[in-house]
């Protein structure tokens, strides 16, 4: 046998489609188109805004356009980076709403088209303002820099971003550790701010008095206040609140610990099972490096647990904790958690160490017996991290639980193994109600795609497909 | 719920920017008109001569076409002139039934580029004044509002001083 399943005994009255899971699901949604609308229409203000100025004047002849285009470009181009901003400030409506890797990867979307505009804002304004004084846009690099008030200024500003684009560029991501990578991409802060004196003083658009300039200083005042809250004052506030330190380090298989921290107040960071947090500890050798982990058990509001592979460069030290060490926190985060429901029935797969926020999400989960069946995939020659928990969880819980192990299928790539391949099994074959369930998948990211794969093939739409992706 | 949300973004945007348009549009029609008639719809219009060198007719204006014999000698302020980019105003200074000078008093300065543009238009078009002999001189190319509102204040100056 290479799957075991686990069922429990059937007899309670099976609830159908939870009521609060529609209204709540219908909520987010709301929530979550209002936001897509309002950055849609943060775009339209800006231009909105210039257009307002310029009038059809800007558009008068060919050099007029040239300039008004690339001023245009500049507008968009910045209020996209403001966007992304935004996006990666964890601010808890958004977080809360698309949950913090879709945040995330709306944010990396968003870095070329924002770079390329403001590329070309920068090319265009040399190509206009050269052709409005006659001479070539190479000659006029010069008088900008000379004749125009804070444009050295703003040529470090692209250059700052061509840095950062091009440290973002996978084959050059790859090279450097995360933490180098992210030092240089901090400095899109720094691109931002000294590219604010010219926007001010080189366009006619932002003179003193303008609601022009009022509406993007507000802007700017409010994109730093999020950050500036949510990145820094939030994480230090709760860290301090929380006083979080390592109780006890226990080895759960080969190269995998779970970590068990005592704290204080915990209820109150309303943690669900299946959410993340940013950890970091404060010993000599850990202290630098910041580690995104699930939560592997559902909080009291004493202790907290994680179960981490400590394996990594970074995260090999973790199984060393002393006991004490001193530990910040940022989140939780994340919505691979019952709130993301949009279905009557649920099912969770997970592979390797992704089984810690399923466990965790079962955990807190309210499940009728039957409304949730989980599949964990494993290789043969260990059980899955955690089994012993999950099982006794599922039967106390009423869910059905799958154990797929053996060695991956050499001809075909799947998820499940070459066994269950040979048989022709898919989702369905262990979930017949897939159609009309949320999807949790937590795994390494190739097989998780897999998944993700054959859950499309079952016709589950993306809304139905929650993922947890540790890469950011 | 996606398509809710890209319909409403269209039309929210849409909306926006076509709110933007139009209050651009009747902006320029507005600043068209202002323009199209100086010296009339602008305010401040000409002072009286400040230095006055020598009231009466003062004798040898050369033969050339461009004297006016009728010009008091004196550095006469043209009128405050409204442009999109900031007023303008110049003064002409008379001597010998010609202009000798032209002084920009103020120049478009409503951001940087609207200062590097009238700075580089500025001596261009004093040059081309004194040269012709009038404000009867065509616009410095990239620098059209400034250009007008030279014009449009010198004229006034030289109005007021009776040239030409």
């Amino acid at each position: 046998m290479t799957i075991h399943e686990v069922r429990p005994p059937r007899g309670a009255v099976r609830q159908p489609a939870s009521a609060p899971v529609k209204a709540r699901y219908r909520r987010r949604m709301r929530r979550a188109d209002l936001l897509v609308v309002l950055s849609w229409v943060s775009v339209a203000i800006v231009v909105a805004l210039f257009l307002a100025q310029s009038g059809t004047r800007g558009f008068a002849s060919v050099t007029d356009a040239v300039t008004s285009v690339g001023v245009i470009c500049g507008l968009v181009g910045t209020d996209l980076i403001l966007l992304m901003m935004v996006l990666a400030a964890r601010v808890p409506i958004i977080d809360g709403t698309f949950g913090h890797d879709k945040a995330m990867l709306v944010h990396r979307k968003l870095g070329k088209p924002a770079f390329y505009l403001l590329l070309a804002h920068g090319i265009l304004l040399l190509i206009g303002y050269g052709m409005a004084s006659g001479v070539n846009p190479v000659v006029e690099v010069g008088a900008m820099w000379a004749t125009l008030p804070d444009m050295p200024l703003a040529f470090l500003a692209l250059a700052l971003l061509v840095v950062v684009i091009v440290s973002s560029f996978v084959a050059v991501r790859r090279r450097f550790p995360y933490e180098v990578w992210h030092a240089i991409h901090l400095l899109t802060y720094l691109a931002v701010l000294v590219a604010i004196p010219h926007q001010l003083s080189v366009g006619r658009l932002f003179v003193d008095g303008t609601l022009q300039r009022t509406y993007w200083l507000a802007l700017y005042v409010v994109v730093a206040a999020l950050l500036v809250i949510y990145r820094f004052l939030l994480p230090i506030v709760r860290s301090l609140r929380h006083s979080l330190t390592v109780r006890r380090v226990i080895r759960v298989a080969d190269g995998v610990v779970s970590i068990e921290l005592s704290g204080r107040h915990l209820r109150e960071l309303n943690a669900s099972g299946g959410q993340f947090l940013v950890w970091r500890f404060w010993t000599g050798k850990t202290w630098w490096h910041a580690h995104p982990l699930s939560l592997s058990a559902v909080p009291s509001d004493s202790s907290l647990r994680i179960t981490v592979r400590a394996l990594g460069a970074g995260s090999g030290a973790l199984a060393y904790l002393p006991t004490g060490t001193k530990v910040s926190i940022e989140g939780p985060y994340g919505i691979f958690t019952q709130d993301a429901r949009t279905l009557p029935h649920a099912v969770m797969v997970a592979a390797g160490i992704g089984v810690t926020p399923v466990r965790a999400l079962i955990e807190q989960a309210e499940l009728a017996p039957g409304e949730a069946v989980v599949i964990i995939r494993a290789a043969s020659d260990q059980p899955p991290y955690l089994w012993q928990e999950l099982r006794t969880l599922c039967a106390s819980k009423g869910v059905v639980i799958f154990l797929v192990e053996g060695s991956r299928s050499r001809v075909l790539a799947s998820w499940q193994s070459a066994d269950a391949v040979e048989r022709g099994y898919t989702l369905a074959s262990y979930a017949p109600d897939i159609a009309k369930s949320d999807l949790y998948v937590c795994g390494p990211a190739h097989w998780t795609d897999l998944v993700i794969q054959d859950a499309r093939a079952q016709g589950l739409r993306r809304g139905q497909i929650h993922v947890e992706r540790f890469d950011w | 719920m996606r398509i809710r949300a890209v319909v409403g973004a269209v039309i929210a945007s849409g909306a926006v920017i076509l709110g933007g348009w139009e209050a651009g549009a009747q902006h320029s029609t507005t600043l068209t008109t202002q323009v199209a008639t100086p010296g009339t719809g602008v305010t401040g219009s000409a002072a009286a001569p400040q230095t006055s060198s020598g009231s009466t007719a003062s004798g040898t204006p050369t033969a050339s076409a461009a004297t006016a014999p009728g010009a008091t000698d004196g550095t006469y302020k043209g009128s405050v002139v409204d442009t999109e980019y900031g007023t303008v105003q110049v003064s002409a200074t008379i001597s010998g039934g010609k202009i000798s000078q032209v002084t920009a008093l103020k120049l478009t300065d409503d951001g940087g580029r609207s200062v590097q543009i009238s700075n580089r238009a500025a001596p261009i078009l004093r040059s081309e004044v004194l040269k012709a002999q009038s404000a009867n001189v065509d616009s410095v190319s990239g620098a059209t509002y400034t250009t007008e509102g030279y014009l449009s204040s010198l004229q006034a100056a030289l109005d007021s001083a009776h040239f030409g």
